[in-house]
């Protein structure tokens, strides 16, 4: 288990940088340490092959430890999780709850001396696959630790983590995570909740709201984000928003009735409210005023579990839906039979395996000794799962036809407790928006020179764009040296890797000329913003099955054929999609229907209604 | 033959008529009825005079003396109860049909007809403009040849059919197949009334909906109601509220003439609101007015809340916190901004004007009256109190009072005298803070 450790001193330093990524002041191309972007460097037109190349493996050991482990909580779920009961009755019995913490569920993450399990990311990635069967306790699991205890984990200091980690990881308490208001869903400047100073200076009074509090009626320990106020360095009183380990038998913490929910009916959600709790000065998480980058860093810590979740997810899927398009007879011919069917299948497969891919490469990444920040491809992951989630499900529930509407079946379920996905944990426009904000202040710093002189005319940098744009034009070949003699993708996968080469290349030419358009103005080109956030999430989705497709081949692993069909369709199809994308960039293109498409949101949200008068309309 | 068709043959006619008698119609193209459209008989009879026109006379019907315009004006004697409604209008067509068999004078009596419908309440309704085309004799009007086509045939019945046209389009009574197919009996299809028919045919619809800002045809009598109207006509929020701060008081009540007693209504958006609530107290803000807003033929007087703009030092520039989005960062940290060459906007000076915080429209435009505005504005603005409010109304409403009868009255001209005059209530209440 030296993943964890690893991981732990990653979080520290995380934590230490983060000051400088988010602080506009100061220049932090001097004082960043070397990171080990993979994404980052896309924007520039690069890739840095060592980081994906070969894909990760873990060693037997830890191979096996994971399958000792995984068995058991795959028979307990697939044997005594009855899914379509806690969905029905909105409650996850004791019983099962139970079983769960003795399974050591409740702290698969905690450290080892803390009486978790220790997991690296890529075990509990792994975990995560199993523990997705039923969306409800996967939920549960992740307000709990991926979220609720995260906070003592990455910011704790060590009398916090020894006093409550214990507790956390045996699931005696539960945890929850506090920060959306009624007012304030993403924006951290609305929070309302406050803690201030008791006289004595040993406590904090805590007064407020929270909504959507999942665990909120089970929890016994939260993470609550309240504003305090902060003497600013320069002597002026601030509003700032802090992080506290709040206990309930602190007093004064309610919480209402569990939500009635659409999707996840088993996992409780509800209001909590604090009055005038009193909060040990102790408690305090992190420093006072230093909340939000707790709350930055313990959000961007959780994504990239999604991945595999709804892989694991998928893959039953295919499982169950196959049995029926295989059995099922429509004119003397099984479902099985028709394209449009078979189709489907297809698409389920190659989503599964991408995010798949991803999940288990970015879960490598992580646990890399070093300074890994990837919090983009954490993005990445759950905005690509996420909407795999929702189109796969949804195609099932196609192949399945009118069973699948019918609450019989697990289909309808799965579709609504999918849905969920693309909202919370940030939702999926939200994180788009950071993907590619991230990716363009890293590259915009880079590329800070080069603008300037081509904004300033130097006939130099002039003619040497112009020129790479001739060359562009003219059609040249990338080779970014992924294949050939020193290749890294296996030659059977070259068609991909050229394909994917080609669009890194002309993605980096794209982001260069958005910079020099819009500069940091971008921020308000959401359209944009978007587009690139997609392409991105594609290079990402590419570069990470060529990567295992490769590995697959190169070890005989059984039935690569397989993976590489998977990976040539998803190159080839992201490749198009890309080149769509990229073309949609381009201000002139007619691809481009951005002034239009604002034009006509514009006049709908004007009226505040559809424009369009009734067909059955006359004109006298 | 094709409307495309019909159209070019008739712009060409009109094209050379004009040419050919300018002088007798003093250039106007033959579709527009000359101004003084609902004309009376003599001046009809002057525009025709046979001496100054080329048209061959349409057969004179007996020379008309003063008596025949009697009997026409006879049918629309009001009824015995006095009532002049539809079927009132209909009968005396319908009576004029029956008891003159040979269509004696129809074009005076269209002409007439024409010129009560607004009594009788029936200038918008299609049918009766039908059953007045109808009053026309058929075929008989018709070009037999093309000469009869180049030249205007029969122009005084022509242009009374134009006349009826004419009243329908100012009235935006739009024809129907029904004014086509009796104007194609009439005059046929190579005549100016068809033309017209086809030229608002092709307007009407595109200029009907024209106006983006939509005023309903039938305006409420109410004056709370056309306020509120008014208000949502002139605020481009919908979520503003409309507020009645105070109703009339009904009209039979003794105090009628005591002028605070009138409605109040007013209208504030939630971003107005939290404006003025960021408003400096030290700032006074302005009572203005009256302007006036027309709503078809009703002119409504409104009132305007606003301060000045601030001058550019004081201005708060909007940063941005630096701890404000959880998720992404709400700035880039770039030097260099937007290109140039991606700036398309027009190069536009525009005058900033300051904020108008709320709009009220008032019966009375005197300051006790708008000063109970005020006051009821800080029910919802608490700030208000504290900020100091200084009246300026104008003495004379910018408008030209409508003499016509047929115009609304509007209210009263508001007192003089008021310029620049502070609120003594809001002085003591800026005493008292």
């Amino acid at each position: 288990m030296s993943g964890c450790g690893l991981f732990l001193c990653s979080v520290a330093a995380r934590f230490c940088r983060a000051p400088a990524a988010f602080t506009v002041s100061r220049r932090p191309l001097l004082t960043s340490p070397p990171s080990r972007a993979f994404a980052k460097d896309l924007f520039l037109g690069k890739m840095k092959k060592k980081e994906v190349f070969p894909f990760p493996e873990v060693s037997q050991d830890e191979l096996k430890e994971i399958n000792q482990f995984v068995g058991p909580v795959e028979k307990f779920f697939t044997e005594e999780v009855d899914s379509r009961k806690i969905d029905q009755e909105g409650k996850i019995p004791d019983e099962t709850l139970e079983k769960l913490k003795s399974l050591g569920l409740f702290g698969m993450q905690v450290p080892e001396e803390y009486g978790g399990l220790g997991l690296s990311n890529t075990m509990y990635a792994r975990l995560g696959e199993v523990i997705s069967l039923d969306t409800s306790i996967a939920v549960t699991l992740a307000a709990h630790q991926a979220i609720g205890l995260k906070g003592i984990i990455l910011a704790g200091s060590k009398e916090q983590k020894a006093r409550y980690l214990p507790r956390l990881a045996s699931g005696e308490h539960v945890a929850a995570f506090c920060l959306t208001e009624p007012s304030s869903g993403s924006d951290a400047a609305s929070i309302r909740t406050r803690a201030t100073l008791s006289a004595d200076k040993r406590h904090y009074i805590l007064n407020g709201a929270k909504v959507w509090i999942t665990n909120g009626g089970l929890a016994n320990v939260f993470t609550v984000f309240a504003k305090t106020e902060v003497v600013d360095s320069d002597g002026s009183v601030k509003d700032k928003m802090t992080a506290f380990i709040v206990e309930r038998d602190f007093g004064g913490v309610t919480n209402g009735k569990p939500e009635d929910k659409m999707g996840i009916r088993g996992s409780n959600t509800c209001e909590v409210h604090f009055e005038n709790t009193r909060v040990p000065v102790e408690n305090v998480l992190g420093e006072v005023g230093g909340g939000f980058k707790v709350a930055m860093n313990i959000l961007n810590s959780g994504r990239f579990s999604m991945g595999s979740m709804v892989a694991g997810m998928l893959k039953k899927l295919i499982e169950m839906t196959a049995e029926y398009a295989c059995t099922r007879k429509q004119f003397n011919r099984n479902l099985s039979e028709f394209g449009l069917i078979q189709e489907k299948f297809a698409l389920m497969a190659q989503k599964a395996y991408v995010m798949e891919s991803m999940a288990y490469l970015t879960a490598a990444m992580l646990d890399a000794p070093g300074f890994p920040d990837c919090s983009i491809e954490a993005a990445m992951v759950k905005v690509f799962s996420s909407e795999g989630a929702w189109t796969c499900v949804s195609e099932a529930l196609q192949i399945l036809g009118g069973s699948g509407y019918i609450r019989d079946y697990p289909y309808e379920r799965l579709l609504r407790d999918s849905r969920i996905l693309l909202i919370f944990e940030g939702t999926n426009e939200i994180l788009r928006m950071y993907i590619a904000l991230t990716g363009l202040q890293h590259a915009g710093r880079i590329l800070t020179a080069r603008v300037n002189e081509l904004k300033r005319g130097n006939v130099t940098t002039i003619m040497e764009t112009v020129g790479q744009r001739l060359r562009d034009s003219l059609g040249r070949t990338v080779d970014l040296g992924l294949t050939g003699k020193l290749g890294v993708v296996h030659p059977s996968l070259a068609d991909g890797a050229h394909k994917l080469e080609e669009n890194v290349y002309y993605f980096g030419r794209s982001v260069e000329t958005l910079l020099l358009r819009f500069g940091k103005a971008i921020v308000e080109e959401q359209l944009v913003l978007k587009r690139v956030a997609n392409v991105l999430m594609n290079l990402y989705g590419m570069t990470a099955v060529l990567s295992r497709a490769s590995r697959s081949i190169r070890l005989g692993l059984r039935d690569h054929d397989h993976e590489v069909l998977l990976a040539n369709i998803f190159c080839s199809e992201a490749y198009h999609q890309n080149l769509f994308t990229l073309s949609q960039l381009d201000k002139h293109s007619p691809e481009n229907l951005d002034e239009l498409v604002k034009k006509v949101s514009q006049q709908i949200l004007e009226k505040r209604a559809y424009i369009c008068t009734h067909p059955l309309d006359r004109a006298p | 033959m094709s409307w495309a068709q019909a159209i070019l043959l008739a712009r060409g006619l009109s094209r050379g008529w004009g040419g050919i008698c300018s002088t007798a119609l003093t250039g106007a193209p033959f579709s527009q009825v000359p101004p003084q459209a609902p004309r009376g008989l003599r001046c009809s009879a002057a525009a025709h005079n046979p001496d100054s026109s080329l048209v061959p006379r349409p057969p004179e019907p007996p020379r008309r003396p003063v008596k025949a315009l009697a009997v026409h004006e006879e049918l629309f004697r009001p009824a015995l109860d006095g009532t002049r409604d539809k079927a009132n209008f209909v009968q005396a067509v319908q009576n004029f049909a029956q008891y003159n068999v040979h269509k004696r004078g129809h074009v005076d009596f269209i002409y007439l007809a024409l010129r009560k419908m607004r009594e009788y309440g029936v200038e918008r309704d299609l049918s009766v403009y039908n059953l007045l085309l109808d009053v026309f004799p058929k075929e008989v009007f018709r070009p037999r040849n093309i000469f009869h086509s180049i030249f205007l045939h029969y122009p005084r019945q022509q242009e009374c059919g134009i006349a009826v046209l004419e009243q329908m389009e100012n009235h935006g009574v739009m024809p129907n197949n029904e004014t086509e197919f009796l104007l194609m009996q009439i005059f046929g299809r190579k005549s100016y009334p068809m033309l017209k028919l086809v030229r608002m045919k092709l307007w009407f619809t595109r200029f009907k909906n024209i106006n983006p800002f939509p005023v309903p045809r039938d305006l409420p009598q109410d004056p709370v109601d056309l306020a509120s109207l008014a208000l949502r006509h002139m605020e481009p929020d919908l979520s503003a509220r409309v507020t009645t701060y105070q109703m009339p008081l009904p009209k039979d009540s003794p105090d009628t003439m005591d002028p605070t007693e009138t409605h109040i209504v007013g209208i504030q958006s939630p971003e107005q609101q939290s404006a003025l609530a960021r408003h400096d107290p030290a700032r006074p803000i302005f009572v203005e007015g009256p302007f006036s807003l027309w709503l078809r033929d009703k002119c409504v007087y409104y009132h305007i809340l606003r301060a000045d703009l601030l001058p550019p030092e004081e201005r708060e520039v909007e940063e941005i916190p630096e701890e404000w989005n959880l998720y992404y960062p709400m700035q880039l940290d770039l030097a260099y901004g937007r290109s140039g060459w991606d700036d398309y906007e027009f190069d536009i000076d525009e005058v900033e004007e300051g904020p108008v915080f709320a709009i009220c429209v008032a019966g009375a435009h005197d300051q006790a009256t708008l000063a109970k505005w005020i006051q009821g504005l800080q029910e919802t603005n608490p700030a208000l109190a504290r900020i100091p409010v200084v009246f300026r109304l104008s003495g004379s409403s910018g408008e030209l009072l409508a003499s016509s009868s047929e115009l609304e009255e509007p209210p009263p001209p508001p007192p003089e005298g008021q310029e620049e005059e502070e609120d003594s209530q809001q002085r003591q209440q800026k005493g008292q803070s």
